[in-house]
């Protein structure tokens, strides 16, 4: 994992001092409100209904032991002892006073954590594959050039006030975990014919309103290019991009309206100019020096095959039931990859107690490496776990309520905060996550019906990915009442699609026997080993359509 | 920020978030900001709600509080609640989290 | 009289500038004129012997108010010793790329300058992408100033100033 070096430090704890005067010059009057607002955002901190929120970076979603600690004892000092891990590899602390932000984010800073460019329009946290350095079949590991991108991007001055909010994502992996094409920029790290890495960069994703999924812009960027090639999408996005209408500011909406051809052609032309210079080639020592980092942690040879894991999961249904939905092949034999849910059936997605955090710390520490990794679906991962450590990291999971063997199944959904929380939503979406949970608790059933992503955004700005769930609900108020959309289709991987509205909208007391008759036509109509997606890409709309609204 | 238009409403109070630490507060008829929805203020139509606005927000208001706006009151049986969903929840706390928010403290007493 | 003070090269300096509307006509004082009338007025002003400058305005032009596009300046840089960019809103950070096109692709050596809405918490960036003069508030004092453009002590990526970055400095 990279380490701060005493330039990061500096930097970092340099911003908590700006911070730290922009507040005290916020409550001496010195800054309006209209004039505080983007500098707190920047630094992560929100206004929700109940309180601020701060949302705090987990760059490229990886964390050391002693980062997670950090985030339980934050949770229990500042905040009401948990914490929400979200879509875009960070946690959101619900409930801290802006006086003690500062001090918050000295004691983050001191774990080398920060809240930088969390919020904004500026360039977000750099998010990426969860398995990173622990999947078999990656290009190379996507931090190395995760950590780049978010050190050109942090402070850049040119790009801290654009039309919108900036995102990257960043895939090394066929399989893509990260919805890049869902990010205004993705990228994926490829091989081409000669053997050299480089990347193939995807401009335009993004939900919203608007949701669009990301044009292929270029097949191929040297390696040494990247940043040169990134400025020039930057650059262009920040002098034609829109800024009279906020809806129609994201970068999706210049390349929609510009058109892919010539937006190509215009990024193309910026990037000959800046690349001409040759100033945004990164030295081949500094990528060396950062590529150290990621080197793979040093691993025991052990056999690909563990009689004492083999044994376990014959002697215990539940331990089986969990290695099969939550326990990945790892690159490395003897070793595997533990993803731990945040969906407990009837929890609220995405949250974690500070207690669980540090429980989840110890294992780290103890069983991985000292690494844990947050995804984009708000579960965790122990990326490193020795096979014949597993069932010892499932039990202390098991007994704080973190072994729920549901990844990827029906209770495996995305929620925004939704109503109970933000200030933006239309209606509430956790209440509706638990009790679909609640209605399929029934794991064999889960099982059964097999891989579906449900997602659930409380409004249309879409931080619950309803666009791209395989089931979309969205959260829409009619005169004062909660409503829920229904959409079909959609999906967040390598085939990312936007998914379609099936009709009028569901009252709350009908939302979820709607979504069980979904899952009932699936079923009914499935072929042999098809997912639920693939059976909707087979039969369309119509079949639940009819069934949802005969 | 959504949903809290109140117009043709008859009762309407004030609401904003504390400076400080962002606390839900309500406008109150001794003219301070008080954290619990029973103490505010109503105003009867809207003249008196341009009235309880305009005591909410003198000049310096900002020293106190984040974005006050009007929203919208029912009365029911001698007693006042918020209309929307969203006021309710921001009077009393997140529904999935009973334990936290203002509805926590009322438990508490 | 300006209800500006004017900071050059992190130094209190005088107003030596004025902006003419483009019905003003010109005279031997250094003057800023609009990017319209520069183009428009090209030949006259080749033969005008005095300081010329232009400001680059950012707002309700077009449908979409982007603003003008800083390109349009490459034939005259050679003729200007300032080009003002003006910030609308401080918000709005277009008028960066503009600044760092003109010193870095057109290699503009005059005067760049800041104006509009242009506040504490922005001098670091504006000066970072190149902009060194800045039309500051007449309540602001020069410390103040300095004050802003050191809070943060290094920077991560190069841009139009001295600062390489870190990513190309470690280990240099």
């Amino acid at each position: 994992m990279y380490r701060y070096d005493e330039f990061d430090h500096k930097l970092v704890a340099d911003r908590v001092n700006q911070f730290r005067g922009q507040v005290a010059r916020r409550v001496s009057g010195a800054l309006s409100e209209d004039q505080f607002k983007p500098l707190r955002l920047m630094n992560g901190v929100y206004l929700q209904l109940h309180a601020y929120m701060l949302r705090v970076a987990i760059p490229y979603g990886t964390l050391r032991s002693e980062q997670m600690r950090m985030l339980a004892h934050i949770a229990r000092k500042y905040d009401r002892g948990y914490g929400h891990f979200t879509t875009r590899q960070n946690i959101q602390y619900n409930w801290p006073a802006l006086d003690k932000i500062p001090d918050l984010l000295d004691e983050l800073a001191s774990v080398e954590m920060h809240a930088i460019q969390t919020s904004g329009n500026c360039i977000r946290n750099v998010t990426s594959d969860q398995y990173a350095g622990a999947i078999e079949g990656e290009t190379e590991d996507p931090r190395i050039v995760s950590e780049i991108i978010r050190q050109w991007s942090t402070f850049h001055p040119e790009f801290t006030y654009l039309p919108r909010k900036f995102k990257i994502a960043v895939t090394a992996h066929k399989h893509d975990r990260a919805a890049i094409k869902l990010h205004d920029i993705g990228i994926v790290v490829k091989q081409n014919d000669a053997g050299e890495i480089g990347y193939e960069v995807h401009v335009g994703g993004g939900q919203g309103r608007t949701p669009f999924v990301a044009k292929k812009m270029t097949d191929f960027v040297p390696k040494a290019k990247l940043l040169a090639y990134l400025e020039a999408v930057m650059r262009v996005y920040n002098m034609l991009g829109r800024r009279d209408n906020s809806y129609k500011a994201r970068i999706k909406i210049l390349v929609h309206e510009t058109g892919e051809e010539e937006m190509r052609r215009v990024v193309e032309e910026e990037f000959a100019k800046i690349d001409a210079s040759n100033m945004l080639t990164v030295p081949q020592e500094e990528i060396d020096r950062i590529s150290a980092y990621f080197a793979p942690p040093a691993f025991d040879s052990a056999p690909a095959e563990s009689a004492t894991f083999a044994q376990a999961q014959a002697d215990n249904a539940d331990f089986a039931r969990f290695v099969r939905a939550n326990v990945v092949a790892h690159k490395q034999d003897g070793y595997a990859i533990v993803n731990i849910s945040l969906k407990p059936i009837g929890g609220v997605p995405g949250d974690a107690t500070d207690a669980q955090m540090d429980v989840i710390a110890d294992l780290a520490e103890r069983y991985s490496h000292d690494e844990v990794r947050v995804t984009h679906e708000q579960n965790l991962v122990l990326p490193h776990v020795k096979l014949d450590d597993v069932k010892t990291v499932y039990d202390t999971l098991a007994t704080h309520d973190l072994a729920t063997a549901n990844l990827g199944l029906i209770s495996d959904q995305i929620a925004c905060p939704g109503l109970d929380y933000c200030n933006l939503a239309n209606a509430r979406s956790i209440p509706l996550a638990q009790e679909i949970s609640e209605r399929f608790a029934d794991l064999d059933r889960q099982y059964d019906i097999g891989e579906l992503k449900i997602k659930i955004s409380g409004c249309i700005n879409a931080c619950g990915h309803h666009h791209v769930g395989h089931i979309g609900i969205l959260g829409v108020d009619k005169k004062g009442t909660e409503f829920y959309q229904i959409s079909l289709g959609g999906a967040a991987d390598e085939n990312a699609a936007i998914g379609q509205i099936t009709g009028r909208a569901f009252t709350e007391e009908d939302i979820v026997d709607a979504i069980e008759t979904l899952v009932t036509t699936y079923t009914d109509l499935r072929a042999d080993g098809e997912r639920f997606i693939d059976t909707y890409n087979r039969v369309g709309m119509a079949p639940f359509k009819e069934r949802l609204y005969d | 920020m959504a949903q809290h238009a109140a117009k043709g409403a008859r009762f309407q109070a004030v609401t904003a978030n504390r400076l400080s630490d962002g606390e839900v507060v309500y406008f109150s008829a001794d003219n301070c900001w008080v954290e619990s929805f029973t103490d505010a203020d109503i105003a009867d139509g809207a003249e008196a709600a341009d009235a309880l606005l305009a005591r909410a927000m003198p000049d310096d208001f900002e020293a106190h509080v984040l974005e006050p706006y009007l929203f919208e009151v029912l009365e029911a049986d001698n007693f006042y609640k918020p209309a929307s969903v969203r006021e309710t929840i921001r009077a009393a706390g997140p529904t999935v989290r009973l334990d936290l928010g203002k509805q926590a403290e009322v438990k508490a007493e | 009289m300006t209800d500006y003070h004017l900071v050059i090269d992190g130094a209190t300096a005088e107003e030596s500038w004025t902006y003419l509307d483009d019905e003003a006509p010109l005279s031997d004082a250094p003057s800023i004129i609009s990017l319209s009338r520069l183009k428009d007025e090209a030949d006259t002003l080749a033969e005008h012997s005095a300081p010329l400058g232009v400001i680059l305005r950012a707002d309700g032009l077009g449908k979409t108010d982007l603003g003008e596009d800083v390109r349009e300046l490459a034939p005259f840089i050679d003729r200007l010793a300032l080009i003002a960019i003006h910030f609308p809103a401080y918000r709005n950070g277009r008028g960066y790329s503009a600044a760092r096109v003109l010193r870095e692709e057109f290699n503009f050596t005059g005067q760049l300058r800041a104006t509009g809405d242009v506040l504490y918490d922005q001098w670091a960036m504006m000066n970072r992408c190149g902009i060194n003069a800045f039309e500051l508030a007449a309540d602001i004092d020069l410390a103040t100033f300095q004050t802003a453009l050191g809070e943060l002590s290094g920077a991560y990526q190069p841009a139009a100033d001295q600062n390489r970055g870190a990513l190309w400095a470690r280990g240099k």
